[in-house]
């Protein structure tokens, strides 16, 4: 049985995930702040800097777990048919995650120092 | 080829026949990929050269301290004018001409998917293009700058025509790159020649496959953005007026949505054309092929992320700007795995200096510097202090001429012989590049000192003794010596036609399949479509031009005197269907010629002789939907029909399905961009209110809804059991779904008309104006839709043996009903359970 993980959809879903995440960070800032700021005295440690990093670790390991998952698949592939050609989409998907879930996590540190709203 | 058996030869004849143009001005009804993707490259050249022209005219104002050669009204028409007439009448439409003129070349196809389309494109373009350039001549020109920053491009600062030239011009222009964008996306997909599966494709189709979905995300921002603003300005609706309750940021957010992505929708299909040659001229496959592929992917992505770079003085939270920082960083990542694979092939290949190498080489300098600067302005502190300083007009030259100009005279070089069977000279082409390359050094390595001694941007003049004299003196040297570089190049490319000597088949030993065919290639490309099995067919089948030509391949000739293709998976690159496709047709003439009535009448506020253009247009666009399918016109339905493959309109997974799709995936992001735009102003624009009762009845609008919900599933029920060979009750059921379609959309409008809307007193009634007549347009040509279809099973257009067209519609309903519930979500219940 073929892995589902060898769906071409996988070249770009984990850059979807990306892009949704990425919307949803800076959506959610600026809704937050314009709703309710929290005090500039308080820094980088206000709620909203702890839900965007929560929403970034969640979102990393959902990206790297489908990274890994379509590494999986491509070694299956070769099992299956030998062809290094069968390996490309699941290889290059899984390259996709990994990327993704890198640029997630260089986007998200700022909201370990940063404060939000100012 | 000399030696052909008379058989053969008839179908050669007759392929010709039914491929050609028509003859003297016939030749306007042209829709094949050969003769449109030239009209395009030909007239994105001369834009080129007036907006060159411009540039040389500011040169000349800047060279010398406190000058008055140009008064500043004149200088603010000369930079908007040439930073539009480049960005959007030169680069984008010269690089969609280039890929519409040469994806079917790689792919092994005879033309592109949807041929009306790209002609429609084309005239939409050089309307819409002569449409703006005259605003130039009569002196009336837009002057708010290319990116028409609000308020000033608004009524109150520019009361003049010129920002609705800009508005309604490149609103129309960009008609022709959402066509682009549909036709080589659909096209890439689902017409590569058998066995070309994704793993094969030329990378240069994988550029140009991201660029082509960058537009189809990317413009529609633009295209909201245009029309809100000149809605603004011609009626009043207060989007970006902040006493109406607008906010004009909304505007700078809309545009580099657009902008930013536009960077990459030029660079991409450039470094397609460095990808492609570069092995060509190293003589190896080129390193790191699924390197480049994702490269490709993160690029396409992560370009949609930096739109907020251009904005970062705006005031900004500290936090959200360090999001966009660092995306600009990251993005720099897959250009810098393009440049190291690029630079290992070199490395590692036997390099042929020839003349496209030479442009190559200055891409790869000028290109590298232009985005290292870009580096420095992600980060910023550095963007605040060189801020709308000559600074960012230097580096965004080196990245848009190094990025996309140097590739694309290397390609010019690199494909002359093949659009004309001649080759450039290349002595003038090495004395072009060397004064081009000089001259623009000259001009602009200077430009980034100028602006790091603080000369802002769009001035018209500047003191002496200000230390940017010499500066600015030696760039206007730069910029003529660069002209000179250019006069030499078009000198080269003319004498060419005449004095070059006949190329020979493959004169630079290329791997790709375009230098299989004749010289100039004929408007259907291949005589025989052939097999693939390998990433490099000329290298590894040298013997291809040959078989091919020789018709020793699929569907040689044209049995069925219409134009055919093989359509193929999307994966697999397997043969699946065969694609019947239009000739020559006035209609895409006709409606384009329509629509340039529509957007001068709406220039000079003639609004009911612009009604009658929108009839006119969509009477020809009606008419062009008719000529489909199995119409006596296209492809009727006979008794030696092809039956493996089968002809794509007797199936129920056509090109039109995926150009549906692919046409609502960029409906749906300019639908998301007029939602960000509601939430955008309630959360952030001051003057913002909610009004004290409701607009709309939230009985009427699920009235409303309601009948959509039963018209959609009534037009998928038709359509489901069509596909299933089941024609009973068709038409019946399709005139049902029509009926209940355009019941839908009478209760709609009669909401629309009694709702107490005040649109011009502010914004929050003209979005919900914007959204219903929105909801209207995709309720009515729902409806429209159907009962056209209706009629056409009535003339034996659709059933069983044909039963295609339902389900292109299909999705049409989907989204329509999509949107309307998500339009009563966000604009009608949401407000009434969050709102103050």
């Amino acid at each position: 049985m073929r892995h589902r993980a060898v769906h071409p959809a996988h070249l770009v879903l984990g850059l979807v995930v990306w892009a949704v995440w990425f919307v949803a960070m800076y959506g959610g800032l600026s809704v937050a702040c314009a709703v309710a700021p929290p005090p500039v005295a308080d820094g980088a440690l206000t709620w909203v800097n702890g839900l965007l990093l929560l929403l970034t670790a969640f979102t990393a390991a959902a990206l790297l777990y489908a990274a890994w998952r379509c590494w999986l698949a491509a070694r299956a592939e070769d099992d299956v048919s030998g062809d290094a050609r069968s390996r490309f989409i699941p290889v290059v998907s899984a390259t996709v995650h990994l990327s993704a879930a890198m640029a997630v996590l260089a986007i998200g540190v700022p909201t370990i120092v940063l404060p939000p709203c100012p | 080829m000399t030696d052909r058996d008379p058989d053969f030869s008839d179908r050669v004849t007759r392929l010709e026949r039914v491929w050609a143009n028509l003859p003297g001005l016939g030749t306007l009804a042209a829709v094949n990929h050969t003769t449109v993707g030239l009209r395009f490259m030909v007239t994105g050249a001369a834009f080129f050269l007036v907006g060159g022209l411009l540039a040389m005219l500011m040169r000349t104002q800047l060279a010398l301290p406190e000058q008055d050669i140009i008064s500043p009204e004149i200088y603010g028409q000369l930079f908007t004018m040439h930073g539009t007439v480049m960005m959007f009448l030169f680069a984008i439409p010269i690089l969609e001409g280039l890929g519409l003129y040469m994806i079917p070349k790689l792919i092994g196809a005879r033309d592109l998917v949807f041929p009306r389309i790209s002609a429609f494109g084309y005239y939409c373009y050089l309307f819409g293009g002569l449409i703006i350039l005259s605003s130039l001549f009569l002196g009336i020109a837009p002057d708010a700058g290319w990116f028409m920053y609000t308020p000033l491009s608004g009524e109150e600062f520019s009361p003049g025509p010129g920002s609705d030239f800009w508005l309604l011009g490149i609103t129309f222009v960009e008609i022709s790159a959402m066509a682009a964008g549909i036709e080589l996306t659909v096209s890439i997909l689902r017409e590569r020649a058998n066995g070309m599966s994704l793993s094969r494709m030329p990378l240069f189709c994988w550029y140009i496959l991201a660029m082509a979905l960058m537009i189809v995300f990317g413009f529609p921002p633009l295209i909201l953005a245009s029309v809100l603003l000149e809605v603004e300005r011609a009626a009043g609706l207060p989007f970006f007026d902040v006493a109406g309750g607008g906010d004009p940021v909304l505007w700078q957010h809309l545009f580099w949505l657009f902008g930013h992505p536009e960077v990459y929708i030029i660079f991409l299909p450039a470094a397609g054309i460095v990808s492609t040659l570069i092995p060509v001229f190293a003589q190896r496959p080129i390193v790191g092929y699924r390197w480049i592929v994702l490269s490709i992917i993160l690029t396409g992505f992560i370009s949609f992320g930096l739109w907020v770079h251009h904005m970062f003085t705006v005031g900004i939270p500290l936090l959200a700007q360090a999001f966009f920082s660092v995306a600009s960083m990251l993005v720099a990542v897959p250009t810098g795995i393009q440049i190291f694979a690029w630079l290992a092939t070199l490395w590692t290949g036997r390099v042929i200096f020839s003349l496209p190498m030479l442009w190559i080489f200055g891409f790869l300098v000028v290109f590298v510097g232009g985005g290292l600067t870009g580096v420095m302005l992600a980060l910023v502190p550095f963007n605040w202090q060189v801020h709308d300083t000559h600074f960012v007009v230097a580096h965004l030259h080196y990245v848009l001429v190094g990025g996309m100009l140097f590739p694309l005279m290397a390609g010019l070089y690199y494909w002359l012989p093949l659009l004309t069977g001649r080759m450039p000279s290349e002595s003038l082409g090495r004395l072009g590049f060397w004064l081009f390359f000089i001259g623009f050094n000259a001009t602009f390595l200077l430009m980034h000192l100028t602006g790091l001694r603080g000369m802002p941007r769009r001035v018209y003049s500047y003191e002496a003794g200000l230390g940017w004299d010499w500066l600015n003196l030696l760039s206007s040297v730069g910029g003529f010596i660069l002209a000179a570089g250019v006069a030499v190049i078009i000198i080269d490319v003319i004498l060419h036609l005449r004095y070059g000597r006949r190329a020979p088949r493959n004169p630079w030993r290329a791997d790709t399949l375009e230098w299989a065919l004749d010289k100039p290639p004929p408007t259907y490309n291949f005589v025989s479509l052939p097999t693939f099995r390998t990433r490099h067919p000329l290298w590894e089948h040298p013997e291809l031009p040959e078989s091919i030509a020789s018709g020793q391949h699929a569907l040689a000739g044209a049995e069925h005197d219409r134009r055919e293709t093989y359509g193929s998976d999307a994966v697999t690159g397997k043969v699946r269907e065969v694609f019947h496709l239009p000739s020559n047709s006035w209609l895409p003439l006709l409606a384009a010629l329509s629509l340039a009535v529509v957007c001068v009448a709406l220039l000079v506020r003639t609004y009911d002789v612009a009604l009658v253009g929108v009839v006119a247009a969509a009477v020809f666009l009606l008419r062009w939907g008719w000529v489909n399918g199995a119409h006596p016109g296209m492809a009727p339905l006979s008794n030696d029909e092809p039956t493996d493959p089968p002809l794509h309109s007797r199936t129920t997974d056509g090109p039109g399905l995926w150009g549906m799709v692919v046409t609502l995936m960029a409906n749906g992001t300019l639908y998301l961009c007029l939602i960000f735009g509601w939430v955008y102003l309630w959360t952030v624009a001051p003057e913002w209110v909610f009004p004290e009762d409701p607009r709309l009845p939230l009985s009427g609008m699920l009235v409303s809804g309601g009948l959509l919900v039963i018209a959609a599933l009534l037009q998928h029920r038709a359509a489901k059991r069509l596909a299933a060979g089941n024609a009973a009750g068709l038409q019946a059921r399709l005139w049902q779904a029509a009926g209940l379609g355009a019941a839908h959309f009478a209760v709609l409008l009669w909401l629309t008309l009694e709702a107490p809307l005040e649109p011009t007193g502010n914004s929050h009634d003209a979005v919900l104006l914007m959204l219903l007549i929105y909801l209207l347009f995709h309720g009515a040509l729902a409806a429209l839709l159907t009962a056209m279809q209706a009629l056409r099973v009535a003339r034996g257009y659709i059933g069983v043996r044909l039963p295609y067209e339902p389900v292109v519609l299909r999705p049409l309903w989907i989204y329509t009903t999509g949107i309307f519930w998500l339009g009563v979500v966000i604009f009608i219940l949401l407000p009434a359970g969050w709102a103050p």
